[in-house]
């Protein structure tokens, strides 16, 4: 909709007389993702609801950053404007290079729910992406077979999604956003849904996947204690409209384990996080009653 | 009834399996009484017995089969192109904004009319000719099918149709996968509604004026006093709705095959 408008403030990049490869931005030269004054609006019957105000924010390759927030904060609006899903008011977001404007295969998207096509068994459905990008039958079932593997239900390949428990679906949903071999990854709330014990699991899964994959992960949760297990560093986002309040340095050492829970570094980042979030909640209740 | 190991109740569950075995002999037994004992009149309200015998001539003239095989081909004929085009049509105005606003008003206007009510204006189009009483079962096909697919295209998941977003599911197999094997659930409670509806539009289309079929028979026989052979018709006419009923039911149970 609306260009990203050049930026009086940002120098100009000096003069060369080799080409070299185009910087993508002054601020963080080899960004993969890089989010530029976004703002996105939404239309409701009463007029316009800014979800997402004026956000910058730059993820670098293989990096695993969270995005913690109260619930209506725009943390997920922000993550579908990062898959495509969303256009920006202003602003733009730029994805390897190029601005994301629809859904693009590179990027993968899991979500809260784990939206498994019914009709297709736990095989087909991670070959869907595969084949959809036009790859032989052979070759994306071959793909399919060695994910399976990977996310520990070969006994369960014919299945179909229906008969699975929640976590077993949440992992074929992984399974299925891996397998078109994406270098970003999004997660929106993925284990949101699950039980405090199937949770903690999917957490560990997804720590050692992480090492095996090679992408950069972008992962949205209300959850404190998840964002700093899993993430090298978690954005605070402002209740709405959600802006970034702070970026915080996870320094804990990998591989991590739930073990670090008790370590005294990470409960000192986390009472840093609380702090934040309970003064956030706060405001967005008071806001929520001075409306009603 | 509960099937359990409970004495008592597997007694009962024998017994209303005996009465239901019994119930179509029984009430068949109760017509040929009456029809004899001549309380009622027994040219208008023939014995079972006379039913029989008019049915067996029927099928023994040969004209059974030849009524049988054209009654058939229109339900047929008719139930598939009237599937097949209320199913398109409901894809492209469940999923596409523009078509719905071009054709959804049109059509709700058209669909709460009686596929009965056009059978004057069939016979001006189409004389008594086939494509006639093709039109008119098409016709009531066509409208029930269409708002049942209309429907379920937009309960489509909208989840699902991000995540094939995601995957980078091209347009077309969006359409001919996502969309309409998401809407699979819906359309076939659709299309059983349809099987009936073939019917009746069926009975409009041969009362209309034919030259075979089930329904044009009873006509005949009616025209020459035959009321066994009228019974008879009505006989023929409600076994094979409830054949096709019913095995239209045991496929839809395997159309949506997840679950």
């Amino acid at each position: 909709m609306v260009a990203m408008m050049h930026n009086p403030l940002r120098p100009t990049p000096p003069l060369r007389l080799v080409d070299a490869p185009p910087e993508p931005s002054s601020t963080a030269p080899e960004a993969i993702i890089r989010v530029e004054n976004l703002s996105i609006v939404f239309d409701v019957p009463r007029g316009e609801v800014i979800a997402v105000d004026r956000v910058s924010l730059a993820v670098m390759p293989g990096e695993f950053v969270s995005l913690v927030g109260p619930s209506g904060c725009g943390k997920s609006t922000l993550l579908n404007a990062m898959a495509g899903l969303e256009r920006p008011f202003e602003g733009e977001v730029i994805v390897a290079g190029k601005p994301m404007l629809a859904p693009r295969p590179d990027i993968g998207m899991v979500f809260q729910q784990p939206h498994l096509f019914p009709w297709k068994s736990v095989r087909r459905n991670i070959a869907h992406g595969p084949r959809a990008l036009g790859k032989s039958k052979t070759e994306a079932l071959r793909i399919a077979d060695d994910l399976i593997e990977m996310i520990g239900l070969t006994k369960f390949a014919s299945a179909y999604p229906h008969t699975l428990s929640g976590g077993m679906q949440q992992r074929v949903a992984i399974a299925r956003a891996l397998a078109n071999q994406p270098r970003e990854l999004l997660m929106d709330e993925p284990f949101g849904a699950l039980d405090a014990q199937t949770r903690a699991v999917m957490q560990d899964n997804l720590l050692e996947l992480r090492d095996r994959i090679n992408a950069t992960i972008v992962f949205v949760t209300h959850d404190i204690d998840e964002a700093i297990l899993l993430s090298d560093r978690v954005l605070i986002m402002s209740a709405g409209p959600g802006r970034i309040l702070r970026d915080l340095s996870v320094g804990l050492p990998r591989p991590r384990s739930s073990a670090i829970l008790t370590d005294p570094a990470y409960l000192a980042l986390k009472r840093d996080c609380l702090d934040l979030i309970r003064t956030e909640g706060r405001k967005a209740f008071e806001q929520m009653e001075a409306v009603t | 009834m509960s099937t359990g190991g409970h004495k008592g109740a597997t007694a009962a569950g024998r017994l209303s399996v005996l009465v239901g075995a019994l119930s179509v002999p029984a009430f068949v037994g109760l017509w040929e009484l009456i029809a004899r004992s001549r309380i009622v009149n027994a040219v208008l309200f023939p014995p079972p017995s006379t039913v029989a015998v008019a049915v067996l001539d029927w099928i023994q003239s040969g004209q059974f089969f030849g009524d049988l095989s054209a009654s058939l081909f229109r339900v047929t004929v008719g139930f598939l192109i009237g599937t097949a085009g209320g199913i398109m049509l409901g894809v492209l105005t469940g999923r596409f904004r523009l078509v719905s606003s071009l054709l959804s008003p049109l059509f709700h206007i058209l669909r709460p009319i009686p596929p009965i009510a056009f059978v004057p204006i069939v016979i001006l189009w189409f004389g008594l000719s086939e494509t006639g009483k093709l039109f008119l079962v098409v016709w009531g096909v066509f409208f029930t099918v269409w708002l049942a697919t209309h429907i379920g295209v937009q309960k489509v998941d909208r989840g699902l149709v991000r995540a094939a977003l995601m995957l980078g599911t091209p347009r077309r197999q969006m359409l001919s996968e996502i969309i309409l094997l998401g809407a699979l659930p819906y359309i076939v409670v659709g299309l059983r509604t349809a099987v009936s509806i073939s019917f009746y539009t069926l009975v409009a289309a041969e009362l209309a004026g034919a030259f075979a079929g089930i329904v044009y028979r009873i006509e005949i026989a009616q025209q020459n006093m035959q009321t066994g052979q009228v019974m008879g018709g009505l006989a023929a006419l409600g076994l094979l709705s409830f054949v096709a009923d019913r095995s239209f039911a045991a496929i839809a149970e395997r159309a949506v095959w997840w679950r």
